[in-house]
This record gives C-alpha cells, sequence and structure tokens, in this order.
C-alpha cells in the first residue's frame, strides 16, 4: 500500500509540473495551424551524393540570406540529407524569398579578352532591345494578341541576330531565356580574374542620384581591394572593359578612366550599376552578404496557409480532441461505472502529460500531429478496456474486488505491451523515413504510446487503489455495468 | 460464461467467402484502375506523388454565394496564360455551397502560381486571402515522395512481421500476418475504387493510415491469439471449441476497443480539418475491417477440419 502511496505523490507532482510546463512554456505550433509560408529547397548535385559538409555549407550560406531578409521567427533546418526546410510564419509572400534563397549568388569579376569590342557592342545593343521589350510586355495587357505579335516578331529578330533560338513555349520565358543567353555570351567574352565574392566583407545598396535606379554597393577585404585595385590598373586607360558576373550572367560592364593608370582603384569599394529596381537591388545585396552557394539548390515545395486558416484549423481541431474525449469518457463511464470514471482521470492527466512533453522536447504541433494525438487517445482507452474487461471477468467469477483488479492488471500487461510495441514500431519508421508532414504524426501518436504505457498501467491503477481504500466505494455493482447471469 | 456465443467452426466459411469476396472486390477495383487508360495506376495517386498546384480559397460573399459554372471559370482562367500544358489540365472544385473554390494544375514555378493567386480574384470575385491555402510541388520531390512512403511501408511491415514472428510460434505469426495483409489490401482496394468512381486522390497521409492500421491489425490480432494460447494451456483437447470459446471471450473487449478508437476518428471526420477528411475515413475503415479481421478471420485460420 505505501508503495502505492508513493506513486500518488508522483503522479500528482508529474501533473502539477506539467501545468507549469505548459503555462511558462506554451506549445510550438506549425505553419498550418498559424499560418504562413514553408519552402521544402533540394540540393543539387550532378555526381554522387550530397555530403554532410555540403549540407551545413549550404545551410550557413541560406541561413545568413534568410537573417538578412529580416524575416521574423523564420526557422530553417535540414531535412534528411539533402534538404532544407524554410518556414517563413505570418503573411509572408513565398516569392521573394524563393527568388533570394534560389540563386547562387556567384560574383565574379572579369576583365574583357582581346579583340572583343565589336561583339561585345552587338550583345550589348541586343540585350538593350531585348530589356526594352520584357518592359514592354510588363506594362499593359498581357491578353492582347497583336501586342504579343509584335513582341514576338522583335525577339524571333534579336534572335536571329544571335543565333539562339529558345525552346520554351511562352512569350515572357522566351524573353527571360534569352536575355540569360546574351548575359551569358557577354560573361563568355572576359576573362576570369581571382577577384570574387569571398573578398567581400559587405554589401549595401543606395538610389541613384541621376534616376530611379538602383546600385548595388560592394566593401572588399583588405586582401580584396588590393586585388580590385590590380585589376582595375590593368585596364585603366585601355578600350577593355571591366564585367561583374554574377551566376555566369554578365549583370554589368564598366570601364576604367585613364586617370587610375598608375594605383587602380583604391579604396576597397565599388558600386553595381545595372538598372536595378528596389527590389532587385534589394535581393542582390541580401545575396553577396549571404555568400555564394557551394552547391546549386532547387525549390521542390512550397506550401502557403493563410494565418485565417491556421486559427481555423486550430479551432476545428480542439473540437475534434474534445468531443473525442467527451464522447470516449461518456462510452467508458456508462459501461465501467466507477473503472471508467478512473479511465477518464488517467486520459486527463494522459493529455497534460502529452502537452508537456510537447513544449518540453519540444514537439511542434501540426495537423498530422493534433490527428496523431487524438487517435492515440483512442489507443490509450484500449488499454484501459483491456485491463478492465479481465477485472470484470475476474470478478465475474467470483473474485474479491482487490485480487480482481491486481490479477486484471497483471493478465493484460503482455497484450498492452505488445500492442504498443507494434504501434510504436510503425511510428519510429514514419519517423525515421517521412516528411516533415508525416513526422509531425509519427511523433505525437508515438509519444502518445509511449506515455499510455504508463498512464494506463500505473496512473489508473493508482487511481483505482486510492478510490477502493474508501469502504463504500468497494461494492462490486460500482463495477459490473449489468449484473450478467454467471 | 459470457454473453456471445458465435458459433465459428459453423461459419468459417462463410467468413472465408466473405472476405474472399471483398479482396475480390480490391482486386477488381486496382486492376480496373491500372488498366484504365485515364489512370493506369492502381490507386488515384494526388499531388504529394506527382507534382503539382493546389490553390484553396474561399469566397467573401455577402450571404450566400452565388453559383458560379466550373466551366465558365476555366475558360476565363484560360485568358490568363497561354501555357497549354496548364490550360488543358486544369481542374476546379466547388464545395460548401458555392464558397469554397479549389484550382489544381499541373506543376507551375512560384512566379507563376503567384500570377494566379493575385488575378484568380477578377474571375471568382472578392476572395478571402487570409484563409488561402496553396501548395506547390515539384515532380522531383513527387518521386521521392513516392519512394519514400513505399519504403516506410516495407520497412515497417517487415519489422513488424519480425516482432511477430519472434513473438509467436511460425504458425500464429502466419495467419496474423495473413489477416494483416487482407486488411491493407482491402483499404487500398476501397481507396482505388474512390479514385475510379469519386476521383478520390491518395496523399501520403493515406501511406501513414495504411501503417497505423497495420500496427493497429497486428496488436488485435495478438491480442485474441494471446487468449487462444492461454486457453489452450488450460485445455488442449478441445482444440476447435477452445478456439471458439477464447473468441467468444474476446468479442466484448475487441469490439469496444475498436469504438473507443473509433470515437475520436468519427470526431475527426465530422469536425476536423478538410486536409485531415480522407486519412480518417481511410483510419476508420482500416479499423473496422481490422477488427473483423482478428477477431473472425485470424482465428478462422486457426480452425482444424
Amino acid at each position: 500500500m505505501k508503495r502505492r502511496q508513493g506513486w500518488l505523490f508522483f503522479i500528482i507532482f508529474l501533473l502539477t509540473f506539467s501545468i507549469y510546463l505548459l503555462i511558462n512554456f506554451p506549445l510550438q505550433l506549425g505553419l498550418d495551424l498559424k499560418g504562413g509560408s514553408q519552402l521544402t529547397l533540394q540540393l543539387i548535385k550532378e555526381e554522387g551524393k550530397v555530403s554532410k559538409e555540403e549540407l551545413e555549407a549550404v545551410n550557413a550560406v541560406l541561413d545568413k540570406r534568410v537573417n538578412n531578409l529580416g524575416v521574423a521567427e523564420s526557422n530553417l533546418q535540414t531535412l534528411g540529407r539533402d534538404q532544407l526546410i524554410l518556414e517563413l510564419p505570418g503573411e509572408q509572400n513565398p516569392l521573394s524569398a524563393s527568388r533570394i534563397l534560389g540563386k547562387t549568388a556567384l560574383l565574379e569579376f572579369r576583365t574583357q579578352k582581346e579583340n572583343t569590342n565589336s561583339q561585345l557592342k552587338n550583345l550589348q545593343l541586343q540585350r538593350f532591345k531585348l530589356n526594352d521589350l520584357i518592359e514592354q510586355f510588363k506594362i499593359g495587357d498581357k491578353r492582347n494578341e497583336e501586342k504579343s505579335l509584335l513582341l514576338m516578331d522583335n525577339l524571333t529578330l534579336i534572335e536571329n541576330e544571335i543565333n539562339y533560338s529558345s525552346n520554351k513555349q511562352q512569350l515572357f520565358e522566351r524573353l527571360v531565356e534569352t536575355k540569360k543567353f546574351i548575359s551569358n555570351e557577354i560573361a563568355n567574352l572576359f576573362n576570369k580574374t581571382d577577384l570574387s565574392g569571398k573578398d567581400l566583407i559587405n554589401a549595401g545598396r543606395r538610389q541613384e542620384q541621376t534616376n530611379n535606379n538602383w546600385e548595388v554597393s560592394l566593401s572588399f577585404s583588405n586582401d580584396g581591394g588590393e586585388k580590385f585595385a590590380e585589376i582595375t590598373k590593368s585596364i585603366a586607360g585601355t578600350d577593355k572593359l571591366l564585367s561583374i558576373v554574377l551566376d555566369g550572367e554578365s549583370i554589368s560592364e564598366a570601364s576604367v578612366g585613364s586617370q587610375f593608370i598608375n594605383t587602380g582603384i583604391t579604396g576597397g569599394s565599388a558600386t553595381i550599376s545595372g538598372n536595378f529596381s528596389a527590389e532587385n537591388a534589394r535581393e542582390l545585396e541580401v545575396q553577396l552578404k549571404g555568400g555564394s552557394l557551394p552547391l546549386p539548390i532547387e525549390i521542390v515545395e512550397t506550401n502557403t496557409i493563410g494565418p485565417l486558416l491556421g486559427s481555423k484549423n486550430i479551432v476545428k481541431s480542439l473540437y475534434a480532441a474534445i468531443c473525442g474525449l467527451i464522447f470516449v469518457g461518456i462510452f467508458m463511464i456508462f459501461n465501467y461505472r466507477i473503472l471508467g470514471f478512473v479511465s477518464v482521470i488517467s486520459l486527463i492527466f494522459y493529455g497534460f502529460f502529452n502537452l508537456a512533453l510537447y513544449s518540453l522536447i519540444p514537439v511542434t504541433l501540426t495537423l498530422p500531429g493534433i490527428a496523431g494525438l487524438i487517435l492515440s487517445i483512442g489507443m490509450a482507452v484500449d488499454a484501459n478496456v483491456l485491463i478492465f474487461e479481465r477485472i470484470r471477468e475476474e470478478l465475474i467469477n467470483g473474485n474479491t474486488l482487490i485480487r480482481s483488479i491486481d490479477s486484471g492488471f497483471q493478465r493484460a500487461n503482455s497484450s498492452i505491451i505488445d500492442g504498443h510495441i507494434t504501434t510504436f514500431v510503425s511510428c519510429f519508421v514514419l519517423f525515421l523515413l517521412g516528411t516533415n508532414f508525416v513526422k509531425g504524426f509519427a511523433a505525437t501518436l508515438g509519444l502518445g504510446v509511449v506515455i499510455s504505457l504508463f498512464t494506463s498501467l500505473n496512473c489508473s491503477k493508482t487511481i483505482l487503489r486510492f478510490l477502493t481504500t474508501y469502504q463504500s466505494l468497494r461494492q462490486k455493482n460500482l463495477y459490473l455495468s449489468k449484473s450478467k447471469p454467471l | 460464461m459470457t454473453s456471445f456465443s458465435f458459433n465459428l467452426i459453423k461459419n468459417k466459411n462463410k467468413i472465408f467467402g466473405f472476405s474472399s469476396f471483398l479482396i475480390l472486390l480490391s482486386l477488381i477495383g486496382i486492376l480496373y484502375s491500372s488498366f484504365n487508360t485515364s489512370f493506369k495506376k492502381p490507386i488515384n495517386l494526388g499531388m504529394d506523388f506527382i507534382g503539382g498546384n493546389e490553390l484553396r480559397i474561399e469566397r467573401s460573399c455577402k450571404e450566400e454565394c452565388e453559383n458560379i459554372s466550373p466551366d465558365l471559370v476555366i475558360e476565363k482562367l484560360r485568358t490568363f496564360s497561354n501555357n497549354k500544358n496548364l490550360l488543358n489540365n486544369i481542374k476546379l472544385q466547388i464545395q460548401n455551397d458555392n464558397s469554397l473554390i479549389s484550382i489544381r494544375t499541373p506543376y507551375l514555378t512560384i512566379e507563376e502560381s503567384n500570377d494566379l493567386i493575385s488575378n484568380v480574384d477578377k474571375i471568382l470575385g472578392p476572395l478571402n486571402y487570409d484563409s488561402k491555402n496553396s501548395r506547390i510541388i515539384g515532380p522531383k520531390l513527387g518521386k521521392k515522395l513516392l519512394t519514400n512512403c513505399a519504403t516506410s511501408l516495407l520497412v515497417s511491415l517487415f519489422a513488424i512481421s519480425l516482432y511477430i514472428s519472434i513473438r509467436f510460434d511460425k504458425k500464429y505469426a502466419l495467419f496474423a500476418l495473413l489477416a494483416l495483409f487482407h486488411d491493407l489490401f482491402i483499404v487500398f482496394g476501397i481507396f482505388s475504387w474512390l479514385g475510379v468512381l469519386l476521383s478520390i486522390e491518395v496523399n501520403s497521409l493515406f501511406a501513414v493510415s495504411l501503417l497505423t492500421i497495420a500496427g493497429y491489425s497486428v496488436n488485435d490480432t495478438v491480442v485474441i491469439f494471446d487468449r487462444i494460447r492461454e486457453n489452450l494451456k488450460k485445455d488442449s483437447d478441445n482444440y476447435n471449441k477452445i478456439i471458439q470459446i477464447s473468441v467468444n471471450e474476446s468479442f466484448r473487449r475487441t469490439f469496444f476497443t475498436s469504438i473507443t478508437t473509433l470515437i475520436p476518428l468519427l470526431t475527426l471526420i465530422i469536425f476536423g480539418s478538410y486536409s485531415l477528411f480522407w486519412f480518417s475515413v481511410s483510419l476508420t475503415l482500416g479499423i473496422l475491417i481490422g477488427s473483423y479481421s482478428s477477431i473472425l478471420l485470424a482465428p478462422s485460420f486457426l480452425i482444424k477440419d
């Protein structure tokens, strides 16, 4: 008896501790409950598997970019061997995040090759024309057939000029592809130097004084500043240009004046002005600050949930969970009387222990997670049913109450443990192999199964022992729903 | 001794007949779905597995939402884009008294999807953007998810089989597993039919539900086999009779445990979020079939002629 009392205090202590935890460390809600966007990023590697170091390196760069984006409470974590998950809470549009994250952002400085002037001039002219077409496409009615045809004709002229034909169907995609090709061709007219994005210590943006365009300013490290001076010195006063290349595309070409012929451009800073809009300038700034990605990435999944839908999901799930608990409780009390009452109390304990564990570990609660929790309520009661049926049989067989309770718990033990193990095995596999979405379900159901072993075997036994210390609660008919003929 | 008296020995063949009928029906569903030109897969795979773009959004109507014709909406959507692959594969659903709209298209880039989202209110009228749900899944990820789900299923079935064969002797283990595969096959078959008849799709949560059903069904069977073994130790002379008695003794508890598990699932179906609806349905079906197979089918295997 004494040992049981010890258990009773332990259980009450656990309950108090759980409530304390829940008050002080509120549950973390997943995006499907609070609204927001989730992006799954896949690392692309042509040959071989992505190594752990590479994944961490990509993670570090993206982390910097995300921080520079200035989204509060964003969360980036790795998933499996070659994926990352980015969560942006609230009313975020995943579009700008995707643009900033998706680029490799490899910045290079190149100097022009010999005798390429005429080629370069032509390409620059075509790029100028193409930019104009893109501007025209963006303004006005996109569905206007005549305009589309006109743009297409002009595009074909440019394509013929540069011997290129895009395989894309849509007009806008063709325009973008062609521009990419030209920028790439321009970059190929330049020689690589040893100055790159690695030599940057900072990047910024400001509006140009003469017009509405934005420019991005670069600050080099000491070493980078020297390299930059060296490079600019080598082409100062010549007709060779300096090109700034981002991800293999030349975004800006500039000449270096003859006044720099002796020292090059010193001071360790430079500016890129390539007709940036405010948005584009900010994106480039964030990318450059974060550094370039060691491996390219692709966004393979985007899931956006409005904040209102999130709160609706919470309300719905709460309804389902509470109704489930109430109906199960009614069913149990109706069939098992006092035993049913005991199971309801241990079920309530079960609920608290579960939630407390979620905030302790912590487990982020998602919709599938709630489904796992609700399902685990049913399974936790299953264990009680097994025990109570045994107790009932013992009682019908004419055993005393205390003996029936003891042997009921004892004899149901092995079936309960078996059942819990098979469910736990499924959850374990799901947790190891599943996606993020599935993991939520596996985590809550798996934890539920473990806690239910404790509550259904130990808590209900302790409560039952406690209740049976009262003489008035020891009548057999309080334990048998209907007196069945023996 | 108990109020249940079901003559398992006599009804054994009826049970086998019923199960064979269900399995045959499932098999027909799976084969029909596999060879039907519009599916070509044993089950209607959803966006999780094939990739695509889905937008679910609520209309904000003053009182009741007026009818809109899906064909007209699709027609108007066509004018937004000239991407042919997109336009030929738009699926539109209007639910909840015209208030909930879901638009499914093949895979779109984030830019294209954003374009669609920001223009769709021009076609559908005012929309409640705060309650939108938009998902884009790339085709590569879809394939990965599919293999991932298949591996999870196989690995955990293997793990459960291993556990069962260590826990029981060969005969019991074999029959518990037969009952398990019976349950999974029938749930799979039902969803094949649902795919063919109502174009219900399965997503990764369906695979999860199959796994959960597997755990649950085995668990139920184990309890009954335990009871049979326990009773056979006491009296091994009337083999068939003991099995029948054990089944009848377990009837009440299997019935009750199923009900206590079904109650929360039914509340999920009724009150829960739409994304959990078919998941809960599949679990409910699985638990119904699993209980049947544990209490009636699995012990029938043990009965000797």
